[in-house]
């Protein structure tokens, strides 16, 4: 078979491949990231590359326009070499940084993906006013054993277990390994009869995970980590002081097999799909961890326990399991009560005797991070009624307060993470997150105000808010003749421009059209429709919600009165909002510190009751009645309509 | 047994048609034929259809009952007031459509103004469903009816601006049309009104579904429409409109059938109309019309 060498740049990586290989899959082999949402299916029109020299087989594609195709621009997923090729990458089809700097994000208040743990714990104190117990997933403890003697002839294994139990009361079962035994007799006279137990709290019984000379007990340090769909973060947590020693956030490198939790798992289906989306996320965590542990100056055996909140499907992935039913009828998932494992059967590297933990899911498509995030927000532990919204890709929303909680799914779409849009990008540096118009001019904000790249979540929720509240767009986001943004016609479709090209990042003009409002009105009313169909089967009304809890990505960096204004939270006072950030990862860290957090995330996944909103007329009724700025009936947001007026 | 009677707290608007014969739709403060609940000021008016061309896609048995008159519209028109009491004409320019002859904005016009002068009743101005074509072209027509006060259509969510435009120019009234969606229908009624279009010149229609084709999905919109309207959506209270005549002579059965299938359908699929609230229904044979408007009378005159 023809072999080519495909050349990419500006890194000058070269990778041979065989005839008929796309661009795409011979990028990523050089480690080259090229942006797609679709999964290299030709759709999202996101991995567009220019080619510099070389033959090539390219399917047409209306993603690409005329001029771009003179210009050597082809789909990188449509693409396939004709003879040895160079590419050119250019910025704006790249993913960016792989890696966030946190100390740099946190700046920006970025508090969605990476505040430091007290921030988000500040909120959660006015909710919540019992904390959980101290009671780690993994305790270390050190034993003074004493020596054997003809009176006290007990064997080495029985004299360790009688003496954790007499050190521990609360203790009823303990478990010890075979592996553990054989090493027993040598290390203890070795070590002259003082050792550290590492305790593991597993699925209700204990276990004696490791057993090391001397006293160790103080290095003992556990991992908690939020799985998303789109990013994934990791907390050091010293598990003796519960304080975190460090924070690391990097992209899910899954988002190079499709951006959205379906098409991952039809990828999955494919040959070694699973294995890859598995290695894709696994190496993800052990470089972050790699990365912590060095940080703190730790070795990788001092960590003992990983706590993980992941959705349904990204728990299925980390854990190597086939998630092909999650979305076949009547979309059944492998396990939503994952027991705790070793972590290296997971390929999780931390000390070989680790164990991992996974909060439970509770369906196919509301998972553990959602536990997580009703765990953090404390909303199961008062009388008022409490709505938590997960601002992600699968835009899970719950309701409910300490008697019943009730959640679904709405399938929002990528739009909140920058996914979808024509000139959308997540939020990472030169992202626009804010604008306003002032005195007919527009005046743009970017992460780092450094020139603007493209628009983020939190930012196309503001610049639709504002051209409603300026009439630039009608109620339905079309697009109206005005004097404030240019409107010019793009191959058939209004679009504005809100940043000229010389202004620019990515040296093109940065532009919202007709059909990125209709992608945000969309998502928004998929979450507007959730949050109201739970209140009708509740036979809750708006008003009886007390606190409105926001997690996700765009966390702090929303502004609050624009996701009124364009009718994607309700119309409520503003103090009735917090911002919890990053939820999942708040939720596995209290789960990694207590048990008695482990047992609530195991009620609370057992008490919620999980509304499927594909079989929900109601949803489908009231879903295309909110696909309208900010709703069709606007008497549901009367803070608006006297706004709009 | 007590029978109970709901009192509903808004009534549909009220919409004047016409200038030299005045007629007036909707203005109901109930459901249309239920006893006690019934105060409707103006009772359902149906309309009959002309063609700026000889329609050749219908069946001869419709063609038939009205014979030459087919080839010139200003006859048509008259016969189907004269001779069956049409209440309005309904006047469909369906050469203009690019696929058909591809008449020009003032050819429409010209055959527009003959129908004018030929009958004094309200008249409806529809164009051919060719979105572009039709925005010229009604454009034009509506600029030469200026002043009579006629029904223009079919607004849609993708293609109203040019029409709203220019009714509100020439001071027409409008129907507003969306695919059996409620959602979508009050969505378009707000957007027209943000032209400052009034209230009281827009007619909803919500697609028309023909007996055995859609009618009972197109019947439950246009209740729970009625419904709405009643209950205090001001944006979902005007009158409605149905093209029963069309869409029944479209299906197979009409088409193929013995001579009396289409009328049958016709009249079954208008009747059921009539119970959903609609305020004027647009129909095609005069057997069905003369059945129709006798249903009508039975119901509105029972009780009275």
């Amino acid at each position: 078979m023809d072999e080519f060498k495909i050349t990419f740049f500006p890194e000058h990586k070269s990778v041979s491949v065989d005839r008929g290989t796309d661009l795409l899959t011979a990028a990523l082999k050089t480690g080259v990231h090229i942006y797609n949402s679709c999964g290299g299916e030709g759709v999202c029109g996101r991995c567009k590359v220019i080619v510099k020299k070389g033959d090539y087989i390219t399917e047409g594609s209306g993603r690409v326009s005329d001029a771009e195709r003179n210009e050597g621009y082809v789909l990188a997923c449509r693409t396939s070499p004709g003879s040895d090729m160079e590419v050119f990458v250019p910025e704006e089809s790249r993913l960016g940084d792989l890696e966030i700097l946190t100390e740099e994000i946190k700046a920006k208040r970025l508090a969605g993906l990476y505040t430091p743990v007290e921030e988000i714990e500040e909120e959660h104190y006015k909710v919540t006013s019992k904390i959980f117990k101290h009671g780690p997933l993994s305790t270390k403890i050190f034993l003074k054993l004493p020596n054997p003697t003809i009176d006290d002839n007990s064997g080495d294994a029985d004299r360790l277990l009688r003496e954790i139990k007499k050190h521990h009361k609360e203790i009823n079962t303990i478990q010890m390994g075979l592996s553990n035994i054989k090493r027993l007799p040598r290390l203890l006279r070795e070590s002259n009869w003082e050792v550290t137990v590492t305790l593991g709290n597993r699925n209700r019984t204990t276990e004696v995970v490791l057993i090391e000379p001397g006293d160790r007990s103080k290095e003992n340090f556990g991992v908690a980590v939020d799985v998303g769909t789109t990013t994934i973060v990791a907390y050091l947590v010293d598990l003796n002081s519960q304080k975190v020693l460090g924070s690391k956030a990097s992209y899910n490198p899954q988002v190079d097999f499709g951006e959205d939790v379906i098409s991952r798992i039809i990828f999955a289906q494919h040959e070694k799909g699973l294995e890859k989306l598995h290695h894709a996320v696994i190496d993800t965590i052990n470089t972050l961890i790699d990365n912590l542990i060095k940080e703190a100056s730790l070795t990788l055996d001092d960590v003992t326990a990983v706590v993980s909140a992941g959705n349904t499907t990204m728990t299925h992935l980390l854990l190597k399991i086939d998630p092909a039913n999650i979305r076949k009828d009547p979309y059944i998932p492998a396990v939503n009560f994952m027991p705790v494992i070793r972590a290296s059967e997971a390929g999780i590297k931390i000390n070989p005797r680790g164990l991992l933990m996974c909060l439970p899911c509770i369906g196919s498509y509301v998972g553990g991070d959602i536990i997580a995030g009703v765990l953090a927000s404390g909303m199961d532990k008062t009388r008022d009624l409490s709505l938590f919204i997960d601002l992600g890709t699968n835009g899970e929303v719950a309701l409910g307060n300490k008697e019943w909680l009730m959640s679904c799914s709405t399938s929002a779409g990528p739009c909140f993470e920058g996914g979808g849009l024509k000139c959308g990008v997540r939020a990472m540096k030169g992202a626009i997150q804010n604008i306003s118009i002032k005195n007919n001019s527009l005046e743009i904000q970017t992460i780092g105000n450094l020139p603007p790249k493209g628009i983020c979540g939190s930012g196309i929720v503001d610049i639709v808010s504002e051209l409603l509240k300026n009439k630039i767009i009608d109620r339905s986001g079309k697009i109206k003749d005005n004097k404030i943004c240019q409107v010019r016609d793009c191959d058939g479709i209004k679009e504005l421009v809100l940043v000229v090209a010389e202004d620019s990042a990515t040296g093109k003009d940065i532009t919202i059209d007709e059909n990125d409002i209709k992608n945000l009105i969309h998502s928004k009313g998929a979450i507007y429709t959730g949050i109201e169909v739970l209140l009708k089967e509740s036979g809750f009304e708006k008003s009886d919600i007390k606190h409105v809890f926001i997690a996700g990505g765009l966390g702090t960096a929303l502004n609050i009165r624009s996701a009124i204004n364009i009718g994607l939270l309700p119309d409520l006072p503003e103090k009735s909002f917090a911002f919890l950030g990053n939820t999942s990862v708040a939720g596995a860290k209290m789960c990694l510190l207590s048990y008695e957090a482990t047992d609530k995330a195991d009620v609370i996944a057992n008490k919620m009751t999980y509304l499927d909103l594909s079989t929900n007329a109601l949803f489908m009724n009231n879903y295309s009645a909110a696909l309208f700025l900010p709703h069709t009936d606007i008497e549901l947001f009367p803070s608006v309509k006297k706004l709009l007026s | 047994m007590e029978r109970l009677i709901e009192k509903w707290q808004d009534k549909i608007s009220e919409v004047t048609l016409g200038a030299k014969k005045i007629i007036k739709i909707g203005g109901e403060t109930g459901i249309y034929f239920i006893e006690g609940e019934d105060k409707c000021p103006n009772p359902p008016r149906v309309a009959m259809e002309v063609w700026d061309m000889e329609p050749e896609s219908w069946p001869e048995v419709l063609k038939s009952s009205f014979g030459k008159a087919l080839k010139d519209p200003g006859d048509w028109a008259k016969m189907c007031v004269d001779k069956f009491l049409a209440d309005l004409i309904c006047l469909r320019l369906a050469s203009t459509h690019p696929d058909s002859k591809n008449t020009s904005g003032e050819e429409a016009g010209k055959v527009l103004e003959k129908v004018m002068k030929a009958i004094s009743v309200p008249l409806i101005v529809i164009g051919s469903s060719a979105p572009e074509k039709d925005n010229e072209v009604m454009a034009y027509c509506a600029n030469i009816a200026k002043g009579q006060n006629c029904l223009f259509g079919i607004a849609t969510q993708a293609n109203y601006k040019t029409l709203t435009a220019a009714c509100l120019s020439a001071g027409h009234a409008i129907i507003s049309e969306a695919p059996i969606d409620i959602n979508i229908a009050k969505q378009l009624n707000i957007l027209i009104c943000d032209m400052q279009f009034p209230a009281d010149k827009i007619v909803i229609h919500h697609a028309t579904g023909a007996l055995g084709y859609g009618l009972e999905y197109t019947y439950s919109i246009m209740e729970r429409t009625r419904l709405a309207g009643l209950s205090g959506d001001k944006m979902l209270s005007m009158p409605m409109i149905s093209f029963a005549g069309q869409e029944s002579w479209r299906t197979k059965e009409a088409k193929t059938g013995c001579m009396d299938t289409g009328i049958l359908w016709e009249i079954a699929t208008g009747s059921a109309y009539l119970n959903s609230g609609v305020d004027i229904l647009v129909m095609n044979h005069p057997k069905a019309v003369e059945e129709i408007k006798k249903a009508i009378n039975n119901f509105t005159s029972r009780g009275a």
